[in-house]
């Protein structure tokens, strides 16, 4: 098999690629928020419940949980294993990503003084209005550099999917790399995922610019 | 209370008996006071005498444990229990407060910090915007309007402070130790404008510790100690006649 059916036919997987990376950041980014938001309430058993999943999303490896969300639902129930990978793969992906994005919101959230608050409730600004208008775009601010990061980590994560054998590039990569016993598949993927964060990397520089116009 | 009986019209905010503990350390005993229209009132005492702790009180900020707190002769909060939230939104409309560091919001223009609230209540933008206009030009802020409070000196940046509380047109002014945060070439900008609004009429009460400025402004100056009113008077009577000894010695220690 020639270099270029080999990137020819790896690139056919990049759709899902893109399927998975896009999805989970649209599914676990307001997602992460809620998590977040539980895991500071006030009411002991919500932010303790919310702490105990935060800790085994974060504790487990992320391929468990893509096979526990994959072929779970068969073992517990004797259902059938979803027919489109997909549905599966980025629920997991999603959620374990949520519990990531959450603690980065929260120490966002909690470093932001609480005059700021106090400044907001004296001005007569209600509760919700104090937390969109005057925490969340400073919390966005301050937490850029670790929501790139997660993101950088995400692109590279997809090819885990191939733990569920769903048919992204990876996958692909890896099953021409075993019928033809070589090398070279990874290393094409090695530089997609590369090419992938290139483009990733500069466009969270700009929006990361764009929010510098205050300190 | 020097005043309150001879007046018909209700202090615009009275304070009695108010107590306050933080666990089992006790911050405010028996405090009573009360603030006229038109009247500066400094409050002085030694760190940790529960000076901001009041004017917090007063503000909501920290939930009183007990005692009154009424605004205009209504009651926010009646032995140690507070009216509903829609009342104390409605009470929190009468004053205003200024932070010891300022607290600005660091993502808005000094503009936006100034507009964004009353904006918020309802209030005609044209009108607010107006009005954030003229108070940038009384706090000798002119062509900062767009800056944001990074760019500003921090007696700059307390002045944007105070014009976003007056833009909420406030009824009696607090104050938190205003100057504390700022270098001490900075402080006479801050203190040149509460002046101004001294003379004004606006009423403020200041907690501070720029004795002079709180023997030439005030009407009335309260010296409070260990959570209680030591003494309270006409600033000449309080600082250059103190009558109690702890006054004294916290005095004694400005002399030098």
């Amino acid at each position: 098999m020639s270099l270029l059916t080999m990137i020819l036919k790896m690139s056919e997987g990049l759709g899902k690629t893109c399927a998975i990376f896009f999805l989970t950041l649209l599914f676990s980014l307001p997602l992460g928020m809620i998590v977040a938001l539980l895991r500071m309430s006030k009411v002991k058993v919500v932010s303790a419940v919310t702490r105990f999943f935060i800790t085994v999303l974060r504790g487990t490896p992320l391929m468990l949980q893509l096979l526990a969300v994959t072929y779970g639902p068969y073992y517990l129930f004797g259902a059938n294993v979803a027919r489109n990978k997909l549905i599966p793969v980025v629920i997991a992906f999603s959620i374990n990503y949520a519990a990531y994005f959450a603690e980065i919101y929260r120490g966002g959230i909690e470093s932001i003084p609480i005059g700021q608050y106090e400044a907001a409730e004296v001005l007569g600004y209600t509760k919700l209005q104090t937390f969109m208008r005057i925490i969340l775009p400073q919390v966005i601010k301050r937490i850029m550099p670790s929501v790139t990061n997660e993101v950088v980590t995400l692109v590279k994560d997809t090819s885990m999917a191939f733990t569920v054998s769903y048919q992204e590039m990876f996958t692909i990569g890896k099953q021409i790399a075993n019928s033809q016993t070589s090398f070279m598949p990874f290393l094409v993927a090695g530089v997609f995922y590369y090419l992938f964060n290139a483009i990733v990397d500069y466009l969270m520089g700009r929006i990361e610019k764009r929010l510098n116009y205050y300190k | 209370m020097a005043g309150e009986s001879k007046n018909t019209v209700p202090s615009i905010l009275s304070i009695r008996k108010l107590e306050k503990s933080f666990g089992s350390l006790s911050v405010l005993k028996d405090i009573s006071l009360s603030v006229d229209r038109g009247n500066v009132i400094s409050i002085i005492g030694p760190s940790g005498s529960g000076k901001s702790t009041l004017l917090r009180c007063a503000s909501f900020l920290e939930t009183a444990d007990g005692g009154d707190i009424l605004y205009d002769g209504q009651y926010a909060m009646r032995d140690g229990v507070y009216a509903s939230k829609a009342e104390l939104n409605r009470f929190r409309t009468r004053f205003g407060l200024v932070f010891q560091n300022f607290q600005l919001f660091p993502h808005y223009s000094v503009l936006k910090n100034i507009t964004e609230a009353p904006i918020l209540h309802g209030e005609d933008k044209e009108e607010v915007h107006e009005r954030a206009l003229s108070l940038i030009r009384k706090m000798g802020l002119v062509g900062k309007e767009n800056a944001y409070p990074y760019q500003l000196s921090g007696g700059q940046q307390q002045r944007v402070a105070i014009a976003r509380a007056l833009a909420l047109r406030p009824e009696v002014l607090y104050f938190d130790e205003p100057t504390s945060a700022l270098d001490p070439e900075l402080t006479g900008e801050v203190l040149k404008v509460i002046r101004q609004l001294a003379e004004e009429k606006m009423t403020m009460v200041v907690v501070t510790h720029e004795m002079p400025f709180a023997k030439a402004v005030s009407n009335r100056v309260i010296f409070m100690a260990d959570g209680v009113i030591v003494e309270q008077g006409d600033p000449r009577e309080v600082f250059d006649d103190p009558k109690e000894e702890r006054t004294k010695q916290f005095l004694r220690v400005f002399e030098r």
